[in-house]
């Protein structure tokens, strides 16, 4: 069944149909959320994304374009925390350093951050992190990554190629040859 | 190693359950539906008192209409942003509130006859409350049939086998 299909049935009220549409989407909303949140945080901001699709789906007019529409909210919702996150962090900075970055220097994460993607994922900003995971984790289009990021596809597409150079920097200081 | 959600698909579902809870959307429709009614009644009542009333009693008139418009405005509150209603609600939320909206009209009808005042106003309630749940209701059904009509179409497209 297509997703398209998924959520026209939802929005007629099928609730089999949006419990399908959770169980399909969850990981995918959930690695998006985790590649620019602690762990903690990641479960709890990707509740509150589905709650947020929840009451908006009865709204949504292009039922085919779910994926952009969904991402859109993922990425409201990781944004509000990162800038609630940066506030506290901005009032405490007299008290303590603030971490540069926040997947990276949670040690937790650091113990959970195992894969070499994810651990490189880590070291970029968040602006090509978040990119980089939307064109090639989440295979959306850079229209769609354009859309959901609010930014023109030109600008996808450089910050697509700062990525990649930021990467192959990371991968070369590691020790990968291409 | 890959990470994983630390919640299933189930246990997110569960999490989402009060939102999706009907009594939450019940509570929502009744909300607004008995606010709007509560108000048209009061305030006509209140605006078809043959004589001039006593201050306390004028207090209290403004004062309930107040609460039922607060009444209304928790309903809508509620619809526009926290209880989500799908197209199969939203047609049934529509001929409710249409049959409120006609019971509203004829309650006032009556009083207004009962104390021998003008129709005027009355009509001029149902005339405002009436079609606007038709429209509700004809806006409803055509959301509902466009609904039903491109799942068909996409049903009739998905191939046949295990779910992608």
């Amino acid at each position: 069944m297509t997703d398209e299909l998924l959520v026209v049935r939802a929005q007629l009220g099928e609730r089999a149909a949006l419990a399908e549409l959770v169980a399909r989407w969850r990981v995918p909303v959930w690695t998006y959320v985790r590649r620019m949140l602690d762990a903690e945080r990641a479960d709890d901001v990707t509740q509150e994304i589905w709650l947020a699709v929840i009451r908006g789906l009865p709204r949504l007019r292009e039922p085919a374009r779910f994926a952009p529409w969904l991402f859109t909210i993922a990425r409201r919702s990781v944004t509000d925390r990162l800038r609630g996150q940066y506030a506290r962090e901005h009032e405490q900075a007299h008290e303590a350093p603030a971490a540069d970055d926040l997947t990276v220097d949670d040690p937790v994460d650091a113990a959970v951050d195992r894969a070499e993607l994810v651990s490189l994922l880590s070291g970029l900003p968040m602006p090509e992190r978040e990119i980089l995971v939307l064109f090639y984790l989440q295979d959306l289009s850079v229209e769609d990554c354009a859309q959901i990021c609010e930014i023109p596809a030109g600008t996808v597409k450089s910050r697509l190629n700062r990525a990649r150079r930021l990467l192959r920097a990371h991968l070369e200081e590691k020790g990968y040859r291409p | 190693m890959t990470e994983e959600p630390r919640l299933s698909a189930r246990e997110m579902i569960e999490r989402l359950e009060p939102a999706l809870s009907r009594a939450r959307r019940v509570r929502a429709v009744t909300s607004l539906l008995s606010g709007l009614s509560g108000t048209a009644f009061l305030t006509a009542l209140w605006g078809g008192e043959p004589g001039p009333l006593p201050g306390r009693t004028q207090v209290m008139f403004a004062l309930l209409t107040v609460v039922c418009l607060a009444w209304a405005g928790y309903g809508g509150w509620l619809l526009m942003w926290r209880v989500p209603l799908f197209a199969t609600d939203r047609v049934v939320a529509a001929w409710i509130a249409l049959a409120a909206s006609l019971a509203t009209t004829a309650a006032l009808a009556a009083l207004a006859v009962q104390r021998g005042t003008g129709l005027g106003p009355v009509l001029a309630v149902g005339g405002l409350f009436v079609p606007a749940a038709l429209v509700l209701a004809v806006l409803a059904h055509a959301r509902r049939r466009a609904l039903l009509r491109r799942a068909r179409e996409l049903d009739g497209r998905a191939p046949r086998g295990p779910a992608t």
